[in-house]
């Protein structure tokens, strides 16, 4: 029943009533299908053979399937996938970021100044206190 | 007391507890049942069980398997029925 040009139709599996042929036999349990199915192995416990017998040779290609399903009135499955069109170009972000660059540059100018402002009035401060501890103890032991 | 409509046993009472540590009662609506074959009755697979809001945000690939009469038969009636097609020509 099972032999190379037999028209089946798929019982399992998400391609479930899609007619295809038999191609190549591999195995006692598998064989190599196409047509309206992908090209691929499949069970023999998944196909229905129907009453149609094909003339085509072992191995044969994709092209060849396309011109014999078109004489009996079917679509075989398209191979080749989809060419993905240009992506668009956004030039709205641009922008954003640019302005957050200015924002962070100016941020850090003004904590670089703050800092600078800081480290100086510490610098002024330390030497008076000093100055006037050591001041201090000399008027007591004067007093005395 | 609780109020009127929480006397239903349509609700579910949980005991939950709360980030400070106490227990609180709350009424939560329950889960529809299985899905079922049309022909075999057998519980089908790949289908989840959750109320309206819940199943409205999962995507259509998520609720049932991707093969011809996917919700509504389970594997082996479906394979029946393509069986029939073949031999009895539609």
């Amino acid at each position: 029943m099972i032999e190379v040009g037999r028209l089946c139709m798929k019982i399992a599996g998400r391609d479930a009533g899609e007619k295809c042929v038999v191609v190549d036999i591999i195995d006692n349990c598998n064989v190599l299908i196409d047509g309206q199915t992908r090209r691929r192995k499949c069970n023999i416990k998944h196909l229905e053979p129907i009453e149609k017998v094909l003339k085509i040779k072992k191995g044969i290609s994709h092209a060849d399937i396309v011109k014999e399903f078109k004489k009996l009135g079917l679509e075989a499955r398209e191979t080749e996938p989809k060419k993905a069109g240009p992506k668009p170009k956004k030039q709205i972000k641009k922008k954003v970021v640019e302005e957050t660059a200015e924002k962070t540059e100016k941020k850090v100018e003004s904590k670089s100044k703050e800092a600078e402002t800081k480290k100086e009035v510490k610098k002024t401060e330390k030497p008076t206190a000093k100055k006037e501890i050591l001041k201090k103890p000399a008027a007591k032991s004067a007093k005395k | 007391m609780p109020t009127g409509r929480h006397k239903s046993r349509r609700l579910r009472r949980v005991f939950k507890k709360s980030p400070g540590g106490k227990t609180n009662l709350c009424y939560i609506k329950r889960k529809p049942g299985k899905a079922k074959c049309a022909t075999c009755n057998a519980v089908l697979k790949g289908i989840p069980r959750e109320i309206p809001s819940k199943i409205n945000k999962i995507s259509s690939s998520g609720k049932k398997p991707k093969r011809p009469y996917g919700g509504n038969l389970c594997s082996k009636c479906m394979r029946l029925k393509m069986i029939s097609k073949t031999r009895i020509g539609a």
